[in-house]
């Protein structure tokens, strides 16, 4: 990287099939004049995002989603959902799932933990498809402009849970009710099953500060296993008519509104368990 | 409008001014001053609605002068700073003098000046942090670069817009303080115009990051609009054309190669010293590695600015702005 949109054009072409080309082509996107959004983000590296993961998507974690309509079809929401499984995965498949089920397609904004966008190629790839640095500025900007985030309130510490955590949520932090109450955003649930499960953390090494990532994963496995993926989307919490702008600034406000969302989400990881028949199936 | 005072008027961008104000009617007479003698200054006619001097503003008697001499008796209203010493590595207190006490000193005078209601800072896009932790679009709340380990460069630039800040609400004249894009202009102290004019750019490997640039005409119509409005406030001044550094290289017809940070820096040094030009990668390591975009909402809606010129890009196709 980096390399000119013309070879991710390419790539798309190659890897997917025509329904990638239409997705890119039909995506909702603010030109900022040369191609590409203020944020980097850039339709035919959209496309070669969703070519390269469409084959994970359809075939490896055979991804099955559950309650999709819950997704905005215009209009800024936040999909708050659980994180796990060493990689993100989840985030990937999530993002590949929101592309399919919405018409006209949505490529929803992955807000990453500040060290991705540290990370040498990886910060670069990940801007072209829309991912943005955890900053409260870039999430008002993009909620002003009616995108759509995906925000992981666990943050790091849930794709690091060690294997016997699982489906147990981690810290919840809040900023995500502060900024749908704030920019007048509806938060959607999201509860993904089976990435708690794709690659079992037995350890983790802390890193020292030079280092861009916060620690290095000791995983059982050397590759996510093909674990199932289900995805469910919950009724999106209308936090925005329950409250007003200023109420953003009430801690106590905006914690409820998150641990209304965090129970939320538990419900429905254990709902999608109890439903669920093996991990693999 | 009586007159405007013109600081760094043989600048490209003061002299683009001057010429713009002087052709505006709804402007009496244009004083215009730098250090350049009076005959090698302004190389276009003027007739008489246009007055040149020759001003050293590092010496604060001569600024003293010039503001309740002629500034005086031509009843200027407006005082419109674009002085600024733009070498990246110049460094001492000449050139500290240059960007702040001038400015300092225009302020402390403007505060008990009969005619002079305005003063117009030029600031720049460097003053504002870059970080990984920080937004990419930047508002003009945005946390400034007070980092001691800054180059002068950055230091002299973030003191003088504080210094602005400072005073605005507490003199008798309004002070619009506009953090401008770099311009992508010979002779403005651009950076980014500095590092791609070169045949081979060297960019830190693996990171492309987005980039705003304006053109001189766009920054000329910002400081029209900020002469002619009224209020006061921090401002930020984008340009048209927004895009990553790669495409801008590209669009340049430079030659872009990576290289790891470190040898980047060093490749840069030694440019200076052997060609002796302006580009600093100690300047610009962070930008170059998560990009600033200005916001410029706040500049649209209140002094009416948008930028509307895009860069004729040597080797660039043309430029198309929507939303599908």
């Amino acid at each position: 990287m980096p390399f000119p949109p013309t070879i991710a054009r390419l790539v798309s072409s190659s890897l997917g099939g025509p329904s990638v080309r239409d997705r890119a082509d039909r995506l909702h996107f603010a030109d900022a004049g040369h191609g590409y959004d203020r944020f980097g983000q850039h339709p035919d590296f959209v496309a070669m995002g969703d070519a390269v993961v469409a084959p994970l998507h359809r075939r490896y974690f055979r991804v099955q989603s559950y309650d999709a309509h819950h997704i905005p079809k215009t209009g800024a929401a936040i999909l708050a959902a659980n994180h796990s499984g060493t990689l993100p995965m989840d985030g990937a498949m999530l993002w590949a799932d929101v592309l399919r089920q919405t018409d006209p397609p949505r490529a929803a904004r992955t807000v990453a933990d500040y060290f991705v966008t540290s990370l040498p190629v990886i910060s670069t790839l990940f801007a072209r498809c829309g991912v943005v640095g955890g900053s409260r500025g870039n999430a008002r900007a993009l909620l002003q402009a009616g995108e759509l985030l995906i925000i992981f309130p666990e943050g790091t510490p849930g794709i690091g849970k060690p294997y016997r955590d699982r489906y147990q949520l981690q810290q919840w932090r809040v900023g995500h009710c502060e900024l749908a109450i704030r920019y007048r955003a509806p938060v959607v649930p999201i509860a993904i099953i089976g990435a708690e499960e794709q690659m079992p953390q037995l350890a983790r090494i802390p890193m020292p500060r030079a280092v861009p990532f916060p620690y290095l994963p000791v995983p059982a496995t050397p590759f996510p296993l093909p674990v199932r993926y289900h995805i469910h989307y919950g009724e999106p919490l209308r936090l925005d008519r329950e409250y007003t702008p200023d109420q953003a600034d009430d801690p106590d406000i905006v914690r409820r509104a998150a641990e209304r969302v965090r129970d939320r989400v538990q419900a429905m990881i254990d709902a999608g368990l109890a439903q669920r028949t093996s991990v693999f199936r | 409008m009586n007159s405007v005072l013109v600081t760094g008027a043989t600048s490209p961008l003061g002299e683009r001014l001057v010429r713009s104000l002087v052709a505006d009617t709804r402007v009496s007479h244009v004083l215009a001053v730098d250090r350049e003698p009076e005959d090698q200054a302004l190389p276009f006619s003027h007739g008489k609605r246009l007055t040149y001097l020759s001003v050293d503003l590092t010496r604060g008697r001569q600024v003293r002068e010039l503001l309740f001499g002629p500034a005086r008796d031509l009843e200027c209203e407006v005082v419109v700073h674009l002085a600024q010493h733009q070498g990246a590595w110049a460094e001492g207190s000449r050139v500290h003098r240059a960007n702040v006490e001038a400015l300092r000193s225009i302020l402390d005078l403007a505060d008990r000046h009969p005619t002079i209601r305005r003063v117009v800072v030029r600031s720049f896009a460097v003053v504002y942090r870059v970080a990984m932790h920080l937004p990419v679009l930047v508002t003009e709340d945005h946390p400034l670069n007070l980092s001691p380990q800054a180059p002068q460069y950055v230091r002299d630039r973030v003191e003088a817009d504080l210094t602005a800040c400072a005073r605005m609400g507490l003199i008798n004249a309004e002070i619009v303080v506009l953090r401008c894009a770099e311009a992508m202009s010979p002779g403005t102290g651009s950076q980014l115009f500095d590092y791609l004019d070169a045949s081979v750019a060297i960019r830190p490997a693996g990171f492309d990051p987005m980039v705003n640039v304006a053109t001189l005409s766009d920054l000329i119509a910002a400081f029209e609009a900020a002469t002619h409005g009224s209020g006061e406030g921090v401002f930020n001044i984008p340009g048209y054309d927004t895009l990553p550094l790669s495409a801008a290289t590209r669009k340049w017809g430079t030659l872009c190669v990576p290289a790891p940070g470190p040898a980047v820096s060093m490749i840069y040094a030694l440019r200076h010293l052997a060609t002796g030009s302006s580009f600093s990668y100690g300047l610009n390591r962070h930008s170059m590695h998560f990009g600033l975009i200005l916001d410029g909402t706040r500049a649209s809606e209140i002094l009416g600015y948008r930028p509307n010129n895009p860069i004729d890009w040597p080797a660039g196709g043309p430029v198309r702005r929507s939303v599908s």
